[in-house]
């Protein structure tokens, strides 16, 4: 090892002083050169650390026991056995094949010394978890499209084979929704409609509603034009709609078997809150191990240095486009960061008017922004108004293609808005004058919100036009009977109709303009023009916000359309092929790669917003507007949320007193002010760990400046000593 | 290029190598193929031994930056017996522990082999990862004190062992970025 270090530079770089960092420069820097690298290695310290590491075990020569000579804590070693040493873990430790199978020898000589009952629990710890491995190894080739995915990453990297991972998570998601409400609603109907099983339904005649809000009038003219299948196809109208496609279909109070009575209503409401609860809490678990390592970060940047440095080359790439195709996207990321860094400074340094100036800048930019999404939203609402008005007129009555288009129009309008806010939001935030990051950040922000809010809107505007009336007619049911007799089936058709526009839509994209681009590109390589618009790149955050997109409707629609989830996995399922084909023959790969570990917490945040805003319709829906009294599981109900408050009162009193307790203010209002004293403790807690860490490593930088100090004065000594002998 | 014997692998010893790698049975055998389709022929495969510039033209090594630091890590004495080879893809598996890949990485990164990670060897990593002509002077030194300010703890210009673990455990895209899948020809 050469004496100093920082002086030996490898031949082909040109001199360069050491670079001393800032605290050291405060004494005299003379001192303050690298320590000789040899004292270093002597140093306790670092031999302890490497002999941890590697284990190099060594044999006692009288005892024949082992010892680890690791540092003064082998006190703890004369017990004799090392503990929780077992072949697991031997694959953990840094030693060749061969040093393995010397532990392993030792370690099998070990087990004599320990007592009968410890060898049964090693021995059986170690048989678990083999067949735990040989288990989990079996169901990883079980795992869904696992070649493609890992292939495209191979050819296009880790960010854009999340989002395929993404894509087969969420198909997961709605075979899992949809098998929970075949199981919970389906099944009895099923059994009993094709008496596999000896049951039968039970109807009970409703009491006290007016005969006029039981009326379903089912359209049927008396003339069916051919062409009508295929509208009823694309829109659920006439005779998908008394299918088990809609809510409609299911007009049961219960089904009764031999030997219970299956409350329906009760398993509705119950499968809608289980598969709300289940798409929360498995995104909340899949977005934890993201999360952790955010909340670990002590920096305020979102990226780090060290991670694109050390983890910033993806060992798996194997061919050389791809790894050219790296070097080049790193090159272009950590100039970026710079940049960003540089950026970040200027701001900083702003006068106070410029600040004032640019703050009422992005007010007024702000408030175009609103001024546009308002625009949007009221275009989307008076499509949904004119589609709902119009959609009474008969069929025989119109032409073929109006027809479809006045069914269309509000998605047509949903998707001619979210294709054209992006670009105009792109172009507003120039102006801002955010550092380059925070822009790309926030522009996905306002796209995310602008697509889910449409579909709010859409949902809204049925839900005013269903309870309004321009009459009395509202007070005998509650809802705008005539319009709406079945007021779920008209929304889950709504619903139908998105979904299936979206596929529609993104089959039509990639049919229709990804290919023809990559052909035209291809082969008309003189025009400039067309060189110019160049080749598709993959936009991971317009494809992701699409599938989320097709995932909020899904959720929403569930409750309305119970075939609805097994719709949206057919759909997923036919989008994943679609993209990876369009991937494959028609895209590049971007030089502005997505991180992995970023994308992935991006996916989930904001699927979760989606989640929240699918949320509040079903609530608002449940719980406020009556339900249809003419079709349905809950005609026998005033709302949906009802079943719940009558099921808890044909529990047995106790039980009925404790759900009223739980339910009542004197237990929620301690109960949140409780949660609120014990967030507030965990803030203080880490608050106070941060500080205990900020001068933990205050106290390390002095050690060592101590350290290379004496380790300075050292040399020196020794030099003298040299010199003096000499 | 000729070929190894062609003998099967014996069941036990498979075994041994599963109990012993974090390879499942698979990768044991394909890398066992792509060993025997290397290696001199008339050999026994458990005697011969690849060089490195063998290794190094592996598929899953040929673009890596780092592969002549790989090699120098796992070989021993120069060349790669079967069990070096094993060692190494059992490393870079996607089953292996992070301790493991992190005591790797280290030494991978580790170009003057002093145990510590200075700026020379930040240096060093940083222009093979960019692999471009035209770097300025001003791009290496910012991008390093950057690295070492958030990671170099006690302030000495070099990333000991336990400051670079420190690092990597808070790194998210380790664990995804240090493996191969991969070995076959």
């Amino acid at each position: 090892m050469s004496e100093s270090s920082a002086s030996a530079l490898p031949a082909g770089r040109r001199g360069r002083q050491p670079f001393v960092h800032q605290d050291s420069l405060s004494l005299d820097s003379s001192y303050f050169s690298s320590p000789p690298m040899n004292f270093l290695q002597e140093l306790p310290s670092y031999r302890s650390i490497a002999r941890k590491r590697t284990t190099i075990l060594s044999r006692d020569k009288q005892s024949d026991t082992l010892l680890k000579p690791t540092d003064s804590y082998s006190s703890q070693l004369e017990g004799g056995i090392t503990e929780n040493l077992n072949s697991q873990s031997i694959r953990k430790y840094a030693l060749n094949i061969s040093e393995k199978r010397r532990l392993r020898d030792i370690q099998e000589t070990q087990m004599k010394y320990l007592s009968e009952w410890d060898q049964w629990k090693r021995y059986s710890s170690n048989s678990w978890k083999r067949f735990v491995e040989k288990a989990r190894e079996m169901t990883s080739h079980l795992e869904l499209w696992r070649e493609d995915i890992r292939s495209i990453e191979g050819k296009f990297g880790t960010g854009i084979q999340s989002y395929f991972s993404f894509l087969r998570f969420l198909v997961l998601l709605n075979l899992v929704i949809f098998l929970i409400i075949f199981m919970l609603v389906l099944l009895p109907m099923l059994l009993t409609k094709y008496k596999i099983t000896n049951s039968s339904f039970v109807l009970i005649p409703s009491k006290d509603i007016d005969i006029q809000c039981t009326v379903y009038p089912i359209s049927s003219s008396g003339l069916i034009y051919f062409y009508s299948y295929f509208i009823d196809l694309l829109s659920g109208t006439g005779f998908l709609e008394e299918t088990c496609l809609f809510y409609g279909h299911y007009t049961i109070d219960g089904v009764k078997f031999q030997t219970f009575t299956y409350d329906l209503p009760l398993a509705y409401l119950l499968s809608t809150i289980a598969y709300l609860a289940l798409s929360l809490l498995w995104i909340v678990k899949r977005s934890v191990e993201g999360f952790k390592i955010n909340l670990i970060r002590s920096e305020e940047h979102f990226q780090s240095y060290c991670n694109k440095i050390f983890a910033g080359w993806d060992f798996c790439i194997t061919n050389r486009s791809m790894a050219d195709l790296k070097h080049g996207s790193l090159r272009y990321e950590l100039r970026a960061d710079l940049e960003e860094e540089r950026i970040r400074q200027k701001i900083a340094e702003r006068t106070s008017e410029e600040t004032l100036r640019i703050y009422s800048l992005r007010l007024f930019l702000n408030c175009i922004v609103l001024a546009v999404l308002a625009a949007c939203f009221y275009a989307i609402y008076r499509a949904t108004i004119f589609s709902q008005e119009h959609m009474k007129k008969e069929i025989d009555k119109m032409v073929f293609g109006e027809n479809l288009l006045i069914l269309y129009l509000p998605s047509i309008v949903i998707t001619l808005a979210n294709f054209v806010t992006p670009m105009i939001f792109a172009k507003i935030i120039h102006y801002e004058d955010y550092s380059p990051g925070f822009e790309i950040r926030l522009t996905i922000l306002r796209c995310v919100f602008m697509r889910l809010a449409t579909i709010c809107v859409l949902v809204f505007t049925l839900g005013s036009k269903i309870t309004s009336c321009d009459n009395y007619s509202c007070e005998l049911c509650g809802y705008n009977q005539k319009l709406y007799p079945c007021w779920e089936t008209q929304v889950g058709q709504e619903m139908y109709k998105l979904m299936i526009f979206d596929l529609i839509i993104i089959l039509a994209v990639t049919l229709f303009v990804d290919f023809p681009r990559k052909l035209l590109v291809t082969y008309c390589s003189s025009s400039k023009l067309i060189q110019c618009w160049g080749q598709q790149e993959f936009a991971i955050p317009d494809n992701v916000l699409g599938i989320v997109y097709g995932q909020t409707i899904c959720w929403i629609g569930a409750f309305f359309s119970p075939l609805l989830p097994a719709i949206a996995t057919l759909k997923f399922i036919i989008i994943f092929y679609v993209k990876e084909m369009s991937l494959i023959y028609t895209c590049t790969p971007s030089p502005r790669q997505f991180r992995a570990s970023n994308s992935n917490f991006f996916f989930l945040l904001v699927l979760l917003i989606g989640l929240c805003l699918a949320i509040i319709p079903l609530t608002i829906s449940m719980a406020r507007i009556p339900s249809s009294k003419a079709c349905g599981p809950f005609t026998n109900f005033n709302t949906t949320w009802e079943v719940i408050p009558k099921t808890v009162s044909t529990f047995p009193s106790s039980l009925q007193s404790l759900v009223h307790g739980l339910t009542s203010e004197a237990f929620a209002v301690p109960f949140f002010m409780i949660i609120c004293l014990i967030m507030f403790y965990f803030i203080a807690l880490a608050g106070a760990h941060k500080r205990v860490v900020v001068q933990l490593r205050e106290q390390l930088s002095l050690e060592s400046r101590d350290k290379r100090y004496l380790i300075q004065k050292l040399t020196e000594a020794q030099r003298e000593m040299r010199n003096r002998l000499d | 290029m000729g070929q190894c014997l062609r003998y099967q692998m014996h069941w036990e010893d498979l075994e041994e190598y599963q109990a012993l790698t974090f390879l499942t049975r698979n990768e044991i055998l394909c890398i066992h193929d792509t060993f025997l389709k290397l290696c001199p022929p008339g050999k026994y495969y458990k005697e011969a031994t690849l060089t490195m510039d063998q290794v190094s033209s592996l598929p899953a090594l040929r673009v890596n930056p780092f592969r002549d630091r790989i090699c120098r890590v796992f070989a021993h004495n120069g060349v790669f017996s079967f069990e070096d080879v094993l060692g190494m893809a059992s490393v870079f598996s996607e089953q292996a522990c992070p301790s493991l890949k992190i005591e790797y990485a280290f030494r991978i990164y580790d170009f003057n082999e002093n145990g510590f990670i200075d700026e020379e060897d930040l240096q060093e990593i940083i222009l093979r990862l960019l692999n471009s002509d035209d770097m300025s002077e001003d791009l290496l030194t910012d991008l390093t004190s950057h690295v070492l300010s958030e990671s170099d703890l006690d302030n000495d210009n070099m990333l000991s062992f336990s400051e670079f673990e420190h690092a990597m455990a808070k790194s998210p895209d380790f664990m995804n970025s240090f493996r191969i899948h991969f070995w076959g020809c």
